[in-house]
């Protein structure tokens, strides 16, 4: 620690921090621009001046950027100093002069930091009497809006998209007055993480086009904690609603998850919540007059009491809606409702991450790793916000290295980057075909699963013997798993990555061999393993039965009602036999928010609320179990599927559920009843939790038109509606200071309106929350010091002829079955085509756009293929979930149907 | 302009000229080159820098087209856009003030009928205004092309133009 | 010592005793003739009341009416919808739905946002006037009569059909 004097008061501070940093954790409002806890520091603004003083005689003192100067010991500085005042001051004027006054047309307005910059500094009145300089504007695709008239150059953007992000389609342009921050030409934004240039932009440059299409100002929308549904990263967002919709969609800082930056399908994939093809009615086949709940309730229980029943949980519902599901069926007619291969999957990686020996990592031990082996996983399709992560890890190495040679700060950022130009911590990329961080990668290897697997066995035997030895290597695939093995021996943290992607169990075993040896022998290694959903972790840990059990009960007449809980089971198992399965089944009740296939064939369909409209828990797939929170409450029958489920227990005579009625009962239940779930009844406060005898207050106090919104339903104002299971209140009444952690339905605090504030909601500037950061790990590895290694030995790939080896590959926009429902999210999906080899196609007589057509699993397909020279012969990829590609439980052999040539 | 028109290739021993700049800098650096490239490309193609030549010039050093128009559109002495046969650079800082370079300036001004930055009608010459040429000592000066044209007079700005007109060929950094 | 309900803190306390009326305030009449004549005096005084609707008093030229929103020169309207005024209101009666100027929609809206919807409740609304201190565009003013009565609530509502300046011809 160091004593800093601040305008004469000593403070004590943490040294190696700059001084900005360091003023604003002491809750010092010092106005900044360029300045990002994530990017660190290049003193572009001139914003930040103080006065810094030689020693106690010192009273001239000099002026500083605070951002640049690292904290010292017996350093003395001024904030209040009249010329670091007046220069802050001038500095905003000299911003402002190009800025155009247009606040009241600008999305940002409210929620804009050169607007409560410019309060700070007391730039009140423009003497700026001339022309402003004016910019033609591009139109960035879907996602963001442009409107650089607004910019005030502090290279935030492009140090973001270009430098943080690694985005290539993003760049400033001129010099002096007429920079410009833009693509060379009109067209869409390429990287996946554009979307928090909106939150990156101090103005309104760069905002959220989604948001446009229903415009509504921060302070005039109702927030809520909640948690992004689209992977099973877990990332933490802010969801915010006006008028019963859903507008928005910001990041919610969790250090330990995804600190500042959320991927652009978390945060434009929102838009199905307030989608035409929503469920909100009570639908039952052929009893139109059935729309009110008690009803329902009674017509289902009938049906539930008549037959014997089994019930289809969901990855996407939370753990109390699947657990109410379970309990209502009773846990041996419980099944999985997720493609059988992805249950093997996920099951095996949970094992993997319970019994093993290796903990999984956390955002900034990701960040932190200095050698990474990545098996077969297409992680910007899989795991997006890990490619983020992973981007800074492999700086890191080197950017440490210098910061120590050189006596150069690592927040350093512009000196920094320039000394570690392309230089790379080791990152080992090991893939069925090209992926987005092979441009990380110091070596991309493209092999097929089965060879990955063996390459990785390969890597674990090389690091300790006792793995099993794989033979008939070739000699490349020797000299470099000797090479991988031998770089993360060297290293201190070494990090593995694999997971569902190559749908591979192989080589996810083969990853956690590697990470078993890499901690047999002392090093502190990290296993990451990703898992298709939201809540695959949380569903896996629950257990069940598979869902070819589930089809085969059914047509073994063991059972003919089934209850389906948030689930397309057309998205989980071929048509032919869902077709048969729900045929057969007397009664099919379905659960869900969105209308799709599974639901035409229902008998009863009851509304469930989204993740905007319900509150749950959810189990990432670090293991971590977090809450989100209903951001409003909708009109109509829609409300959480545990709910109705309790209901609908309650109305069956099944008094399993009976003494459970709000949320937090369900939560104790859960913890009470399931060790494995231990712990969750501590990662958000209770319902019953209040500051000050106030709950928490979901809207602003600045909330506008509460007594006019709705006087077009109804003139005399409606009770607000209550909370009964959340700590949070639905309107602006209640607490506004900061709550616990987990419960933050926005940040904002005097004088800091946009998400800047959440400089105030930490411990210390970039770091942890105030009481930590939310959700807690339930997976931790056992004790086991010595592991026990899967010893599989899988043959080389055979390449077959006339069969091709078809293997899912997933895409960030596209594959999630929501997310599409978004406009935005659509148009960026990728076409519906079958990706081979070069040669493989050249061998058929096919050319790219030409129909493939085979068979797979009794079943004839016709798809159009693409060509790349990059992939490996006799494999090829489909892009899964995609709207037009039936389902296929893949990896698998297709058999190819011999080309007819004219 | 008859830029659109030809195809946007360097000859061969331009190219063996690009080819060997780029092989002064260690692999994976070919970014290095950029500037030098540039400046070559801005003279083979009619002194000013397309997108077309532009996006060729990234294409060579294996780099991003937008990285390219980045340095390009930070450089005064890059012609983003047509110029005339002879870019006349009058240098607007200072010293050169003060013995006459705003007189220089509007005689070129009224004698070719155009303003800073614009192009005679007939694609002869263009005027611009620059900082600095670093020669204080002998001004007013212009720069046209890669020559310095010391102390000048509106008479011998005139008899330069003459000669411009004359010679009638494409001046240039290099 | 003085007894205890005798003092007085402030020292104002009097003790009344109430009289007994004598004859003349018993009868009432002389108070009945007094009464009378006042009421009499005011026939041949300046009536204080007015034939209101027929009859308008003129206003304080400060008097807050009923809001209207405004056009400019043009005939454009100047509302961008930026919500200042429904952030402003003390009674929390506007509310608005943004949206945004499409091309060819230039000489309807004066920038390149406009309120689709623009709602004032009436019955809510206290006639403050900080909607009109806090419009940066101009746009609305309560420049408007008094809010006519009526028996049925809804029609408090007042949409932008009744609160939109009408066009010039």
């Amino acid at each position: 620690m160091a004593t800093l004097f601040i305008d004469n008061a000593p403070y004590q501070v943490k040294e190696g921090k700059n001084l900005l940093e360091a003023c604003l954790s002491l809750g010092f409002d010092l106005p900044y621009f360029c300045w990002h806890p994530a990017m660190g520091s290049v003193g572009a603004c001139r914003q930040c001046a103080v006065k810094s003083f030689r020693d106690e005689e010192d009273t001239r003192g000099k002026l500083v950027m605070s951002c640049m100067e690292p904290v010292r010991d017996q350093a003395r500085i001024s904030i209040q100093d009249a010329e670091a005042v007046g220069f802050r001051a001038g500095i905003i004027e000299w911003l402002m002069t190009n800025h155009p006054h247009d606040c009241a047309v600008c999305d940002e307005g409210g929620s804009c930091h050169l607007q409560d910059m410019t309060v700070m500094t007391g730039h009140n009145y423009r003497r700026f009497r001339f022309n402003k300089r004016t910019y033609r504007n591009q139109d960035l695709g879907p996602f963001l809006n442009h409107e650089m008239n607004r910019c005030i150059h502090c290279y935030r953007c492009i140090r973001f998209y270009k430098d943080y992000a690694g985005g290539k389609d993003l760049d400033a342009m001129g010099a002096h007055n007429h920079v410009y921050f833009g693509r060379s030409e009109d067209g869409v934004l390429e990287n996946e993480f554009s979307g928090n240039l909106a939150e990156v932009c101090p103005t309104g440059v760069f905002t959220d086009k989604s948001l446009k299409q229903h415009y509504t100002r921060k302070w005039d929308m109702t927030h809520a904690p909640s948690l992004c549904q689209g992977c099973a990263m877990g990332c933490n967002i802010i969801a915010s609603e006006r008028y019963g919709e859903l507008r928005q969609i910001s990041s919610r800082f969790n250090g330990e998850v995804n600190g500042y930056f959320i991927c652009d399908r978390g945060r434009f994939g929102y838009e199905f919540v307030n989608s035409e093809d929503r469920i909100r009615e009570i639908g039952v086949k052929g009893k139109p007059e059935i729309k009110d709940r008690d009803s329902l309730l009674r017509t289902a229980a009938a049906r539930i009491r008549e037959g014997s029943v089994l019930g289809i949980g969901s990855p996407r519902a939370s753990l109390e809606s699947n657990f109410a599901l379970r309990k209502l069926v009773g846990e041996d007619n419980f099944y999985h409702g997720v493609a059988d291969t992805e249950f093997d999957l996920v099951n095996l990686t949970l094992r993997i991450l319970k019994e093993g020996t290796v903990r999984t990592p956390t955002l900034p031990e990701i960040e932190s790793a200095d050698a990474i082996l990545i098996l077969g996983e297409d992680l910007i399709n899989t795991a997006p916000r890990m490619v983020l992560a992973l981007r800074q890890a492999v700086r890191r190495g080197p950017g440490e290295a210098l910061s120590a040679r050189m006596n150069v700060p690592l927040w350093q950022d512009a000196a920094i980057r320039q000394a570690i130009q392309q230089d790379k911590a080791p990152l080992f990329s090991i893939t069925p075909y090209p992926v987005r961080q092979d441009e990380l990668a110091t070596k991309s290897l493209y092999e097929s699963p089965d060879d990955i697997s063996r390459i990785g066995f390969a890597i674990a035997h090389a690091i300790d013997p006792d793995v099993t030895e794989i033979k008939r290597l070739s000699d490349e695939e020797r000299m470099w798993t000797a090479h991988m093995a031998a770089v993360l021996l060297r290293a201190e943290r070494p990090l593995i990555i694999s997971g569902y992607g190559a749908g591979s169990e192989a080589v996810i075993k083969s990853a956690a061999d590697v990470a078993w040896a890499l901690k047999k022998s002392g090093k502190d290694v990290r296993l990451s393993l990703t898992v298709p959903e939201c809540n695959s972790m949380g569903l896996a840990m629950m257990g069940g039965h598979r869902l070819e059990s589930a089809l085969d009960a059914v047509a073994h007449g063991h059972a003919d009602t089934v209850i389906i809980l948030e689930n397309d089971l057309y998205r989980r198992a071929e048509k032919t036999l869902v077709d048969e399965f729900l045929q057969k089944s007397r009664h099919v009740i379905l659960l869900d928010q969105v209308y799709h296939q599974t639901a035409e064939e229902a008998d009863v369909i009851i509304p469930a609320g989204t993740f905007a409209e319900a509150d749950g828990t959810l189990i990432s797939g670090e293991g971590r179990a977090q809450r989100f929170y209903q951001v409003f409450v909708p009109d109509g029958p829609v409300q959480e599927s545990w709910r109705w489920l309790q209901q609908l227990a309650e109305a069956c005579g099944n008094r399993t559920l009976s003494h459970l009625r709000i949320l937090d009962d369900f939560v104790l239940e859960i913890a009470k009843t399931c060790p494995q779930f231990e712990g969750i009844e501590h990662i958000a406060p209770p319902s019953d939790f209040r500051i000050g005898a106030q709950k928490i207050a979901r809207q602003p106090h600045r909330y506008s038109g509460r007594t006019a919104k709705e006087a077009h339903i109804q003139v005399s104002e409606r009770k607000p509606p209550s909370d009964e299971d959340s700590p949070l209140s639905f309107t602006m009444e209640g607490y506004h200071g900061i709550p616990p952690s987990a419960v933050v339905p926005f940040f904002w605090a005097p004088g800091w309106n946009s998400i800047q504030s959440i400089n105030k909601y930490q411990i210390e500037v970039g770091g942890p929350l105030h009481d930590g950061d939310p959700g807690r790990r339930l997976i931790e590895p056992g004790d086991a010091h010595t592991p026990v290694f899967f010893a599989e030995q899988a043959a080389p790939f055979p390449i077959r002829p006339d069969c091709l080896y078809l293997i899912p590959q997933y895409a960030i926009f596209g594959t999630e079955e929501f997310s599409v429902h978004s406009p935005g999210i659509a148009s960026r999906s990728p076409a519906a085509a079958i990706t081979v080899a070069r040669a493989d196609a050249d061998s058929w007589g096919l050319r790219d756009g030409d129909l493939l057509e085979f068979q797979f699993n009794g079943q004839e397909y016709k798809l159009a293929i693409q060509t790349n020279q990059q992939y490996p012969r006799g494999m090829g990829t489909l892009p899964i979930g995609l709207k037009g590609v039936p389902f296929m439980d893949l990896p698998g052999w297709i058999r190819l149907k011999p080309v007819e040539r004219s | 302009m008859d830029i659109d028109t030809r195809e946007i290739r360097f000859s061969a021993e331009r190219l063996a000229e690009v080819y060997e700049i780029i092989g002064r800098y260690p692999e994976g650096r070919q970014k290095s080159a950029l500037l030098p490239v540039l400046h070559i490309a801005q003279a083979e193609f009619d002194n000013w820098l397309s997108p077309e030549v532009m996006d060729y010039v990234a294409d060579l050093l294996g780099i991003q087209p937008i990285e390219v128009y980045e340095v390009a559109s930070f450089y005064t002495m890059f012609n983003l856009k047509p110029v005339g046969k002879y870019v006349l650079e009058v240098c607007r800082t200072g010293p050169c003030c003060l013995v006459g370079a705003e007189k220089l300036q509007s005689h070129l001004e009224t004698k070719l009928g155009i303003k800073p930055g614009e192009t005679t009608p007939d694609g002869m010459f263009t005027l611009k205004t620059v900082e600095c040429l670093a020669a204080c000592g002998f001004g007013p000066v212009m720069q046209v092309g890669a020559t310095y044209y010391e102390r000048l007079t509106p008479e011998k700005a005139d008899e330069l133009l003459e000669q411009f007109r004359k010679e009638n060929k494409r001046a240039t950094y290099c | 010592m003085e007894k205890l309900e005798n003092i007085s803190l402030t020292g104002r306390k009097k003790v009344l005793e109430k009289k007994p009326m004598n004859f003349l305030e018993r009868i009432y009449l002389p108070s009945i003739v007094q009464g009378l004549a006042i009421t009499f005096k005011h026939l041949f005084k300046k009536k204080a009341t007015i034939q209101y609707p027929e009859q308008r008093r003129e206003f304080s030229v400060n008097f807050r009416g009923i809001h209207s929103l405004k056009r400019d020169e043009e005939g454009r309207e100047r509302c961008t919808a930026c919500g200042l005024c429904a952030l402003s209101c003390p009674a929390e009666a506007i509310t608005m739905i943004a949206d945004e100027r499409k091309p060819g929609e230039e000489h309807l809206y004066r920038e390149e946002k406009y309120a689709a919807v623009y709602e004032i409740n009436m019955l809510r609304c206290i006639f403050c006037g900080f909607c009109e201190e806090a419009c940066p565009k101009q746009a609305i003013y309560l420049d408007g009569d008094i809010a006519p009565a009526d028996v049925d609530r809804k029609n408090f509502i007042y949409g932008k059909d009744k609160l939109l300046e009408p066009l010039l011809k």
